[in-house]
């Protein structure tokens, strides 16, 4: 904190290319990596680059991949201040970055409430295209939509979010809507159930699911969050797939009292976010408890 | 003499790439050998959705998949190469009963032919189950009983999610794993031979 007013708050993130196209791959690294500001209601102000490059590819390469992350940065209104490049066998890119915010007005993973509604931002299944796109079983252009929504930083989605007021909001990336869920509401000492059919996939994911390219990460997920913890009911394998896919860039998920959510939902939809959708609500269940259902409770 | 695929220390999606690259090139069954569980998940799961029957097995080394390209398959291999899911024999249930006549007879007969076919030991790539047919794998203890054993003997058991919900019987799911339109259209179309009653 640097005064009673304003605070840093810092991150930094960074991995391994996950699409092909070197730009693409520096736009979603740079999105990913400020994700975590914007979870927070906090302005990216600087970046710096860390890179991990093999002399076997060109330079080329490293030039788009630095590029596609410059964009995003400016597009975030930050600038680049420096960074560190090593040689390594595999290419890895991402941030360390820094942000400003008013204390008052920071959200964290703790402050949700029993009633409340949880809002998410974009679709999931990220993690089982990849997957999919590394074996060969579909092009760029066939996830196309995932790629698109991998790219968008989550900005607006946070602007309409401190606009009208959450408890409390975290970025859904490496552990999955279920393993983020799980953090929150253990933070939070609450408890939580989504709808399986309610939470928005991205085309092609259960597909791929069905087809078995699930990704190694899910089951990391799985035995981080206990089963006794998750009650879930009859739901199709792949969904369930879908739900524990570890994702790059994945949207918000924010805890929205009851009387925000028609106005929350209507201005993502409208605006940033055209597959928000509210998936759970904070229940009164016994905290640590995150139930599954298949769908909505009538 | 049987191919075998070694796809130990893997990670995703390297097993089922291999599979499929076996699949593609092989004229008959061939096993996998994988050692985690999210492989041996997955490489099933391929292996199933393409139209095979599929055995696993645990021993001191990993997991042995042993699998078995569908009828349709074996005649056109070319067909595989496509991926297509689901080239064996679907067995399509979407009634409780077979036939239109005297209601108990139906019931029995029904009961009758899923003994026979668990009997034959050459199970169907999938069975798909809809509308009434759900009754078989929830409420009909020997028809559970019938499906089990050919989903043991490697059948894929899908049950329409749906018609689950629509009889109040999701709950009561015995056997088979609950799924959707997409996959049971997928299955059907693709079935290399339907069976269907």
């Amino acid at each position: 904190m640097l005064d009673e007013d304003l605070a840093l708050v810092q991150t930094v993130d960074f991995f391994t290319p996950i699409v092909d196209d070197p730009y693409l791959f520096g736009q979603i690294a740079a999105a990913n990596a400020l994700s975590d500001l914007y979870a927070m209601g906090a302005r990216p102000l600087t970046a710096m680059n860390i890179v991990a490059f093999p002399c076997s590819l060109g330079l080329e390469v490293l030039e788009s991949i630095l590029l596609g992350g410059q964009e995003k940065i400016h597009e975030a209104g930050a600038v680049i201040i420096g960074g560190h490049t090593i040689e390594d066998e595999e290419p890895k890119y991402g941030l360390a970055a820094t942000g400003l915010v008013k204390p008052s007005e920071m959200t964290t993973i703790t402050g949700a409430t029993t009633g409340d509604y949880l809002v998410l931002t974009k679709p999931v299944g990220t993690g089982i295209l990849a997957t999919a796109l590394k074996g060969d079983f579909i092009t760029e252009n066939e996830m196309g939509e995932a790629i698109e929504s991998m790219c968008a930083l989550n900005r607006e989605a946070a602007r309409v979010f401190s606009e009208h007021g959450i408890n409390a909001c975290t970025d859904i990336t490496g552990f999955a809507l279920v393993g983020h869920l799980y953090e929150m509401i253990r933070a939070g000492g609450i408890a939580a159930e989504i709808w399986a059919a309610e939470v928005p996939l991205f085309d092609n994911a259960l597909k791929m699911a069905n087809m078995g390219l699930v990704p190694e990460g899910k089951k990391r997920i799985e035995d981080y969050v206990p089963e006794a913890q998750v009650k879930a009911g009859e739901i199709e394998a792949a969904v369930m797939d879908c739900l524990y896919d570890p994702q790059t860039s994945g949207g918000l998920l924010a805890s929205v009292p009851a009387g925000n959510v028609d106005d929350v939902v209507r201005d993502l939809r409208d605006g940033p976010c055209p597959r928000a959708a509210v998936i759970g609500t904070i229940t009164g269940e016994e905290p640590g408890s995150l139930r599954i259902l298949a769908a909505k409770r009538e | 003499m049987e191919i075998e695929i070694d796809a130990r220390g893997l990670e995703c999606p390297k097993p089922v790439v291999m599979t499929k690259e076996a699949l593609e090139n092989a004229s008959g069954a061939f096993t996998v050998l994988v050692d985690n569980e999210t492989a041996r998940d997955n490489v099933t799961r391929f292996a199933r959705s393409s139209g095979c029957e599929v055995g696993v097995k645990e021993n001191e080394s990993g997991f042995l998949i042993s699998i078995a390209p569908g009828p349709a398959s074996e005649a056109d291999t070319v067909q595989l190469s496509s991926c297509t899911p689901g080239t064996g024999t679907v067995l399509f249930i979407s009634k409780d009963e077979i036939g239109g006549g005297d209601r108990e007879l139906g019931s029995t007969l029904m009961k009758m032919f899923l003994y026979a076919y668990a009997e034959r030991e050459e199970p169907p790539a999938a069975v798909a189950l809809m509308n009434a047919g759900v009754r078989l794998v929830t409420e009909d203890e020997e028809a559970v009983a019938h499906i089990r054993r050919l989903q043991e003997q490697g059948a894929e058991v899908l049950v329409c999610g749906t018609c689950l919900d629509y009889y109040g019987l999701t709950e009561k799911l015995k056997v088979g794993r609950v799924s959707n339109m997409y996959e049971l259209q997928t299955t059907l179309v693709g079935a290399g031979r339907l069976v269907s009653l």
